[in-house]
């Protein structure tokens, strides 16, 4: 775990290990920034996949509920519309879906993520609590496998690192 | 790069130069952080000795029924509705600057979107009351929501009344959601920031584990930018929703199929006049001019004065087609509002959301914050006479003359609508005083310090 | 970067020459469709006025969708709209030429409105009502009020960029931002009249207020629709290749996105008020479009200006492609003329609503008609400026390489 003092650096210290061959790389920073997502080379996120599916979930859910309620469970004729008064329906069937989706993003954001977790081995870094504010540290996993506790710390250093700490799992 | 047209334009910044991700964090967490100051308490004090007026006059409504009001026949829908139309107005704006704003990349919507979704939330308390209450029997207002029962009894899905329900829940869900997601990484902050240790506990709890991680912020930042696509439509669809409360009906004056476009643009309307009425005091008080610039008052005013022309052609194209539909209760509908018993309404109406934001178009007008107050507050006051005179003026005069009637609030009624000002007050102040009024770690991103690794790698 | 330019100050921006070739093509167009035109007008010249007026309101609403699109980022001064402004500005010069091309439906009034036949309006009462506004000489004075509108804001518009390039100054563009928002105020006024005035007095009994809107939305689809193939074209051509990016046509498929929700938005929102208060003089303009035939061109519109742009636009992918995108932008422009002739022509069968759906082959024939004049005079209308204006200050923001 290494600490800098300015994104810029954080995002050559990620090219640079990357460059060096290690893999199990993660990055904290106070705010989001994109190029120290590319340089740790991640994917697309799979949240959009999972939204569109809540969405047409809760579109479906939504149609059927008052297809069945008004249609099979509970016929009642109200000035002549038809039974299956799809104009109606629609805005109802629209709240829904928007309803799913809204869920499916925060929750599959949460499941993503892993939250909610209270505890994690990096809280105990020191300084860790400036990760909100205005430090940016880059983590390399110990079951990388280029780790070796003394090279890892000393390409760390030589990067800029402000200060390097081991974090027991 | 960016900063050089916008100099060349004459724009101010976003930001007050000067400032970096350090600042920016100790000047906003320490307003949660820090003592209160004593005009909170008087603020607080005021607003809650409203809530308790709020509280009355509930109370009494549950003891005696809606017989309290000034509701009669053939004006079935009075202040209720008219309350609830205005309150679910104002509560847009908060939707409209967190997600159509981030999905348009406009900055300046940083500093004002987490206390204008926070307003969102407290103005759709407030009009969740009103439908609430004027159900008649409150605790049973539950038979509203589609649920196996033992009655054998399912919602009239074909009713605008229960798309309400189903639109005002999933707009208060949805807003809860997005500005619970947009405070996470700020609980974070706080959370590290504190020093006490319940207030750790608290925050921590809140902040669900957060660790800023690039996988986090990844995932995150997906996550926001849907949200913001979900929130668009559905914030359109509510307004629309309330104005087929009125348009789905055959009332002269209610059945016009230019009311949705035209309420959802009143609601924008309304909503950035409350964000400006609002926040042009906050900025004052708590010393925020660095943070709340003259841009953001220049640009909310902007999009009010738009909003506002888009409900001046609303207004216009119901009195011409009043006349060119032929029809005769169309025609009076539109006479009888200009020159009827409540012909007053309707002239205030036009003077305060017509007439009085076209001073918006002098730009000098735009940089003093001051005036636009003013002319916020001529707003407010004309979005509620405007729901006044569709409700009311629509209704009086039935189709049959021997049904004719007047319709006026009565205490309660005022006590009601006063009460729900209180509670929002009370819980904005709240809020100010226990959560960061302005996103910490979005203020970071739009710092000059964040854009240069961005420059350089381009 | 001097002068704050954002390319070198002798950069050829002249429009390609191929477009000699276009215009050569429409111009052949063209001829077939007036020849064509001109024999149905003599075989059936009521069946020819109403093929024109769909044909005419499909161009003009091009032209009129990229003024106010131009309007709209005049004012409001996003990177999106520089790499375009030319390209929209040549489609306003072509008032002049819809202006001319209102003439037939002057001379065939009579046979379009039933308004203005006297016969008709002795015996309706409720059309006598409304002759104050739709009497034939305020209806061709309106007409010449909307135009001269249009053109004059246009050409002060198009006057003042065009100063902008040779005094390569920065600050007209202030100029053009104070006409701009009064622009757009009058340009929604005048298009909500013409929608009534053309389109919706066609059923002299029939209102419904958002007409006027829904209108402008059609117009703003169609502009989308027009610019994203225009754009694909000039993405292979100089001066424009390779300043036009993947993440430019990202910003005109959202827009494109944004204006299809929009329409869709207007349609239903008339629908359930109209459907649900079901009075018999509103809900019968419904039931015209809904039986017979007239069903499926529902049903068509539905899936095709609605569900299938929708979900394909849904697509990061598709919008940055400028091949894809413009499949989608030219099904979108095919819709745009079947929603205007599902507004009009039901009204021609007068309420009976056994008529059904019958195309004509001078529906055709017209759209080519006006279609290959009107491109032909576009064609070099973008001949006479630069690509780019190139002194505009966030020029430089909207050629950025980013992302």
């Amino acid at each position: 775990m290494a600490e800098f003092s300015s994104p810029a650096a954080l995002i050559a210290a990620c090219k640079a290990t990357r460059e060096a061959g290690y893999t199990k790389l993660d990055a904290y920073t106070p705010y989001p920034i994109e190029e120290v997502w590319e340089a740790i080379g991640h994917h697309r996120s799979k949240l959009p996949l999972i939204v569109l599916a809540g969405g047409l979930a809760g579109a479906t859910a939504g149609f059927l509920l008052q297809y069945w309620a008004s249609v099979i469970e509970y016929p009642l004729n109200i000035g002549g519309r038809p039974l299956n008064s799809w104009v109606a329906f629609i805005v109802p069937t629209f709240e829904t879906t928007i309803l799913f989706a809204a869920f499916s993003a925060v929750l599959g954001m949460f499941a993503l993520n892993g939250l909610p977790r209270p505890y994690h081995p990096v809280f105990n870094v020191k300084n860790f609590s400036a990760a909100s504010r205005d430090s940016y540290f880059l983590m390399i996993g110990t079951n990388d496998p280029q780790f070796d506790s003394e090279k890892t710390r000393s390409l760390l250093e030589s990067l800029g690192a402000k200060e390097v700490s081991e974090v027991a799992e | 790069m960016s900063q050089g047209p916008d100099t060349l334009m004459g724009k101010p910044p976003v930001v007050a130069p000067g400032h970096t991700s350090g600042s920016v964090t100790d000047k906003i967490s320490s307003i949660v952080l820090e003592r209160t100051p004593r005009w909170w308490w008087v603020g607080f004090g005021i607003a809650f000795l409203l809530v308790q007026l709020l509280l009355l006059s509930l109370t009494k409504l549950v003891l005696e029924g809606t017989g309290i009001w000034g509701l009669n026949i053939p004006v079935g829908w009075g202040f209720a509705i008219i309350n609830f139309v205005w309150w679910i107005g104002i509560g847009h704006a908060g939707t409209l600057i967190s997600a159509i704003l981030l999905l348009l990349r406009q900055d300046w919507r940083t500093s004002i979107n987490r206390f204008a979704e926070a307003m969102t939330l407290f103005a759709v308390a407030c009009a969740g009351i009103f439908p609430l209450i004027h159900v008649g029997r409150p605790w049973l207002a539950y038979w509203l929501l589609p649920y196996p029962n033992t009655m054998g009894l399912w919602p009239q899905f074909r009713s605008p009344l229960i798309w309400d329900v189903f639109a005002v829940t999933t707009y208060a869900l949805v807003s809860l959601l997005f500005w619970y997601v947009g405070l996470i990484p700020d609980l974070a902050t706080l959370r590290d920031r504190s020093r006490r240790k319940w207030k750790k506990i608290v925050y921590g709890f809140g902040a669900m584990g957060w660790r800023g991680s690039a996988v986090h912020w990844h995932n995150y930042e997906v996550a926001y930018l849907l949200l913001a696509g979900l929130a668009t439509p559905l914030v359109v669809s509510v307004h629309t929703v309330v104005s087929f409360d009125f348009a789905v009906g055959q009332i002269a004056g209610w059945h016009a199929t230019i009311f949705p476009p035209y309420f959802v643009a009143g609601a924008i309307f309304a909503g950035f006049a409350m964000v400006l009425t609002l926040a042009i005091p906050l900025r004052a008080a708590f010393n925020l001019q660095d943070f709340i610039t003259l841009r953001h008052i220049q640009n909310m005013a902007k999009v009010m004065l738009a909003t506002g022309l888009i409900v001046a052609y609303g207004y216009m194209v119901e009195i011409f087609m009043a006349f060119y539909s032929g029809n005769q209760y169309e025609e009076f509908m539109l006479l009888n509002r200009i020159g009827g018993p409540y012909k007053y309404h309707w002239w205030a109406l036009l003077l305060c959301n017509v007439l009085a934001p076209q001073i918006l178009w002098i730009r000098a007008v735009r940089s003093r914050p001051w005036i636009v107050f003013l002319a916020a507050m001529f707003v407010n006051v004309g979005m509620w006479l405007e729901r006044f005179v569709i409700v009311v003026t629509s209704l009086h005069r039935d189709f049959l003359p021997s049904s004719w009637g007047m319709y006026s609030g009565t205490f309660w009624d005022w006590a009601t609508f006063v009460g729900t000002i209180g509670l929002f007050l009370a819980l904005l102040f709240l809020f100010l005083r226990f959560l960061p009024m302005i996103s910490i770690f979005e203020m970071r991103t739009i710092l000059p310090e964040a854009k240069r690794p961005k420059e350089s790698s381009s | 970067m001097t002068d704050g330019l954002a390319l070198p100050a002798d950069t050829d921006l002249s429009a390609p020459a191929s477009l000699d070739g276009v215009r050569r093509r429409a111009w052949m167009v063209a001829t077939v469709g007036i020849a064509a035109s001109g024999l149905g007008f003599a075989l059936d010249s009521t069946q020819f006025y109403r093929s024109y007026l769909v044909a005419w309101l499909f161009w003009l609403g091009i032209a009129l969708g990229c003024f106010a699109l131009g309007l709209l980022h005049q004012l409001t001064r996003g990177a999106w709209g520089l790499m375009v402004r030319r390209i929209l500005g040549a489609a306003t010069r072509t008032f002049p030429l819809l202006a001319l091309l209102f003439i037939p439906i002057v001379l065939g009034m009579k046979e379009l409105y039933l308004w203005a036949q006297p016969e008709v309006v002795a015996h309706d009462e409720l059309i006598q009502q409304k002759l104050w506004y739709l009497e034939p000489r305020f209806f061709i004075a309106r007409a010449v009020f909307y135009f001269a509108v249009w053109i004059s804001i246009a050409w002060v518009l198009n006057r003042l960029s065009l100063r902008q390039d040779s005094e390569r100054s920065h600050k007209l563009f202030r100029r053009m931002q104070f006409f701009a928002g009064p622009g757009l105020v009058l340009y929604a006024l005048t298009a909500t009249f013409a929608s009534v005035d053309w389109l919706m007095s066609l059923d002299p009994h029939w209102y419904s207020s958002i007409f006027g809107i829904s209108f402008i939305g059609g117009h703003a689809v169609s502009a989308l629709a027009w610019l994203i193939p225009v754009a694909l074209y000039f993405t292979r051509r100089p001066p424009l290749e390779g300043l036009l990016r993947p993440r430019h046509f990202h910003d005109y498929g959202k827009l494109l996105l944004a204006f299809v929700m929009l329409w869709t938005y207007f349609q239903l929102s008339q629908l359930i008020i109209i459907w649900s208060g079901n009075l018999p003089e509103e809900v019968k303009w419904y039931l015209a479009r809904t039986e017979g035939g007239w069903k499926w061109i529902s049903i068509a519109l539905a899936l095709g200006h609605f569900a299938l742009p929708f979900v394909l636009l849904l697509s990061r992918d598709l919008k940055r492609d400028a091949r894809r995108l413009a499949s989608v932008a030219l099904i979108l422009l095919a819709m745009r003329w079947l929603d205007l002739y599902w507004l009009a022509a039901p009204a021609f069968s007068h309420g009976d609503s056994h008529a059904g759906l019958s195309f004509h082959w001078l529906d055709l024939a017209t759209v080519f008609a006006v279609g290959g004049l009107w491109t032909a005079f576009y064609t070099q209308q973008l001949q006479r400026r630069p690509m780019l204006p190139v002194f505009e200050p966030y020029l430089g923001e909207a050629l950025e390489d980013e992302d």
